[in-house]
């Protein structure tokens, strides 16, 4: 079930090398001997710092990047030769995490006497679990829909649903837990819709996904205009307040990235706990997963195709809605257009975690990390411009799609409707 | 019941495709007068008053059918033309411009729209989804900014090679969906989703960062193109209306597209390619060459739309080009879908949409009804008409053959 092709597993591999070499010469090499690069670790939440004094840690830029250039070429060589059926993604997840390093140290890399510039990789860390939680979201919602065999390409919509409801009962009630329940309703809406119509009456997924998205941001951009300009007070945008564990939040770095979240956080958690274990563990998750690869069979044995589907796409749909949910929450206000392609984002990260969910939260931690440099490379005065650094995640996302898996192997049934003959 | 009368009743309540997409457009515009009234909050006053008096009911109905008949008027004669302002024109000889703009504006903004459909339409007709025509477009409209602005020809020479350039900046960004899913397997709707949000950030980097910028300016605003590169206005410039020749070259397109699906052995292919992929395979047909073929054609048609969109209105490019509301490639699946993807019925589908985004611009307006009301009509209508069997029960049309089941698109896998 985990085989991985021998071929796929060498371009991993490859692709691997090929990264860290060009780590080791364009971040190490080029940004010449004198250049130092500082990292600080603090919270910027001073409350959670830890009980003992953080330091700040300065390297010299080019021999990290080279020594980091050449752990990626050792972990692209290791998958050339021995070809290990497991572990590959938590591999590449490594190789990544270690190229954002790399790149996170040439961009502060300063050549003064005084370290002017510096990087604090705990800030990074925290902006980017926001945007890697609403990635979670989305592909643990294409999770549910895909496995039973329905292709959810609405994600986006349910994303944009989810955030314009969520903002303006966050808005209203001023507590995010009805937020989370109006957004989740939403999603589940949409995704009753998108069942409806592809399962009663056998309509494409994709086209009936797709245009689900272009109505969506339609009336969400009409409504924005007739309704929350008009009534500001329905938009008010606030942030999900901080629900710190104590104590845990205390441990350097992992403790603001993982232990001082919104409450959509520790509900993604759960939920990723929820959905892994259910689908390969349980008798329901099996059911799905036969529904997903043969509904002929499944429904021989007597279970209930259409039933189990219409049940994994709503849900699906409700788990999209508090991603959108999320989203709004970490940004305020509610914009139109402000997904700006986060669900199709996750559609990808699905695809790259091959329809598993922890597959999908290795490949959304590395969009998110990617996404959010995207964004925010420009505070560290990289010498590229903002245009060209917003089409990064884009491109990588292209190039996992297409070159890191190939030909994938979806769900046999996935977006093929089920008639009962 | 007379007999005549009863053969007009059976018309309308049996089966057929044209019925369908009709009663869709329907429920369409149904489901955006819903929209309308439940967002509006003259109505939704009125509506809360009905208890305190009859005539408070009377007030609410009369205002709703107010509401969204200003609403559908306003569309309407911003959109086709408006009698009263026509008639005064035909009794007194003057302000025909006036009396004309509307049409005249549909038909400009249908033409780049019909361009991008028709390709949109042939990439289904293959079985391929393109959501990137939009992208293509923008990018068409990029490299055509290029050759009509840098370059500097006499018009029999400028406009041709200017039309060129945008159809090859949309095959560039064809290529690249069609190569990856010819060798790799990509799905094409994520790739050529990503391809969108990447050109438009190209779109941004040029216009900012290239010799195309505006010299001068610091803005994203591009070069104008020159005059020998621009699709001259269709009754001369003193006309005062928009409409150019780029509806000459869109029905060009349309003829091509017909001959290319209805008698070409290529767009044969296409056709069975896209109806039974295994057949295909089986009577040797190369399904990577139609792949690339497919986004060639795809790409180049909505890098042409793109072109002609630019160098038939604003003749310049700016950092909204093509975004949004007047994301023509958007649209065009949208009416490529109502079309049933066949360029006699794109045409038809091309200028109801444009219609409705020119008319929303009238109706925003006039009555500050948001101009995205237009997007939500377009994707309820889609909706119905990629579901016939929900129109057929919502309006109890009688069958005449069996509903088949035929996707436009295929899952992940293939």
């Amino acid at each position: 079930m985990t085989r991985v092709s021998r071929l796929r597993v060498r371009g991993i591999g490859a692709f691997n090398v090929l990264l860290g070499l060009a780590t080791a010469l364009g971040f190490g090499l080029a940004s010449g001997w004198k250049a130092r690069s500082s990292l600080t670790f603090n919270p910027v939440d001073l409350s959670a710092s830890a009980p003992w004094h953080v330091g700040t840690l300065t390297l010299a830029t080019a021999p990290a990047d080279l020594v980091l250039g050449l752990v990626m070429v050792a972990l692209g060589v290791e998958l050339w030769i021995r070809v290990p059926t497991r572990g590959v993604m938590a591999r590449f997840g490594g190789v990544a995490v270690v190229f954002f390093l790399a790149l996170l140290l040439w961009a502060v890399r300063t050549t003064g006497p005084a370290p002017i510039n510096f990087v604090n990789v705990t800030a990074v860390l925290v902006g980017a679990s926001a945007l890697t939680m609403v990635l979670i979201f989305g592909s643990l919602s294409g999770v549910l829909c895909e496995r039973a065999g329905v292709v959810n390409i609405a994600i986006e919509g349910q994303f944009i649903g989810g955030a314009f409801v969520g903002s303006m009962v966050a808005s209203t009630t001023h507590d995010f837990f009805f937020a989370a329940i109006a957004g989740g309703a939403v999603g589940g809406l949409l995704g009753l819709i998108l069942a409806f119509l592809s399962l009663r009456y056998l309509s494409d997924q994709i086209i009936v996904g797709v245009v689900l998205v272009t109505m969506l941001s339609g009336l969400s951009s009409y409504l924005n205009l007739q309704v929350l300009t008009p009534f500001p007070q329905y938009n008010t945008g606030n942030l999900a307040p901080n629900l710190p564990i104590p104590l845990l939040t205390k441990i350097p770095v992992l403790g603001p990235v993982l232990f001082d979240q919104t409450g959509f956080f520790y509900l993604m958690i759960l939920l990723v706990a929820v959905v892994s274990f259910g689908l390969f563990q349980t008798r329901w998750g099996l059911r799905v997963r036969a529904v997903g690869e043969h509904p002929q069979a499944a429904a021989t044995v007597g279970i209930r195709v259409v039933g189990v589907r219409y049940a994994n796409v709503i849900l699906g749909g409700v788990v999209a809605g508090f991603g959108g949910v999320a989203f709004m929450a970490s940004q305020g206000q509610f914009q139109p257009g402000y997904t700006s392609g986060l669900g199709y984002i996750a559609l990808a990260a699905l695809i790259f975690g091959r329809w598993r969910p922890s597959g999908a939260v290795v490949a959304s931690i590395i969009f998110g990390l990617s996404l959010y440099l995207s964004y925010n490379l420009q505070t560290f005065q990289v010498p590229v411009s903002t245009e060209v650094l917003g089409m990064v995640p884009y491109l990588i996302t292209i190039a996992v799609v297409s070159g890191l898996i190939g030909r994938v192997r979806p769900p046999a049934a996935d977006g093929v409707p089920y008639r009962r003959d | 019941m007379p007999e005549g009368r009863r053969r007009w009743w059976h018309h309308l309540t049996t089966q057929r495709p044209w019925l369908v997409t009709l009663y869709a457009l329907v429920l369409g515009f149904v489901v955006g007068a819903l929209v309308i009234i439940t967002t509006t909050a003259s109505v939704l006053d009125a509506w809360r008053a009905i208890f305190s008096s009859w005539s408070a009911l009377g007030h609410a109905i009369k205002l709703t059918f107010d509401v969204v008949g200003a609403a559908y008027r306003t569309m309407f004669t911003g959109a086709v033309v408006n009698p009263r302002v026509f008639w005064h024109a035909v009794t007194t000889g003057q302000g025909w411009t006036y009396a004309l703009t509307p049409m005249s504006e549909t038909l400009t903004y249908a033409a780049p729209l019909i361009i991008a459909s028709v390709g949109v339409g042939i990439a289904f007709q293959t079985g391929i989804f393109n959501i990137g025509a939009n992208g293509q477009a923008i990018l068409g409209g990029v490299a055509g900014a290029y050759a009509g602005s840098l370059i500097h020809l006499p018009t029999f020479l400028h406009l041709p090679l200017t039309l060129l350039a945008g159809i090859l900046g949309g095959v560039a960004v064809g290529l690249i969906p069609g190569l990856l899913k010819a060798y790799t397997g990509a799905h094409e709707v994520i790739v050529t989703l990503m391809l969108n949000y990447v050109v438009a950030a190209l779109l941004i980097f040029t216009l900012l960062s290239t010799a195309l910028q505006q010299p001068g300016q610091q803005n994203d605003i591009s070069r104008t193109i020159d005059p020998s590169a621009q699709l001259a206005p269709l009754f001369g410039a003193a006309s005062g209306l928009r409409v150019n020749w780029g509806l000459a070259v869109a029905a060009l397109v349309v003829v091509f597209a017909w001959w290319f699906l209805e008698r070409s052995s290529l767009g044969f292919d296409f056709r069975v390619t896209g109806a039974n992929p295994q057949a295909a395979r089986a009577s040797g047909i190369n399904a990577r060459a139609v792949i690339i073929l497919v986004f060639v054609i795809s790409g180049g048609l909505a890098g042409l739309a793109g072109i002609v969109q630019m160098a038939g209105t604003t003749h310049y490019l700016d950092g909204g080009f093509l975004i949004g509301n007047a994301g023509i490639g958007f649209t065009a699946i949208t009416v490529a879908l109502l079309g049933r993807n066949r360029p006699g019925g794109i045409v038809w589908s091309s200028l109801l949409f444009a219609g409705l985004g020119v008319g929303g611009r009238a109706m925003q307006a006039a009555t500050g009804i948001p101009l995205d009301l237009a997007t939500v009509i377009q994707s309820a209508v889609v909706l119905f008409v990629a579901t016939p069997v929900l129109v057929q029960e919502i309006f109890r049309l009688r069958h005449t053959e069996a509903g088949e089941v035929r996707l436009a698109t295929s899952g992940w896998g293939s």
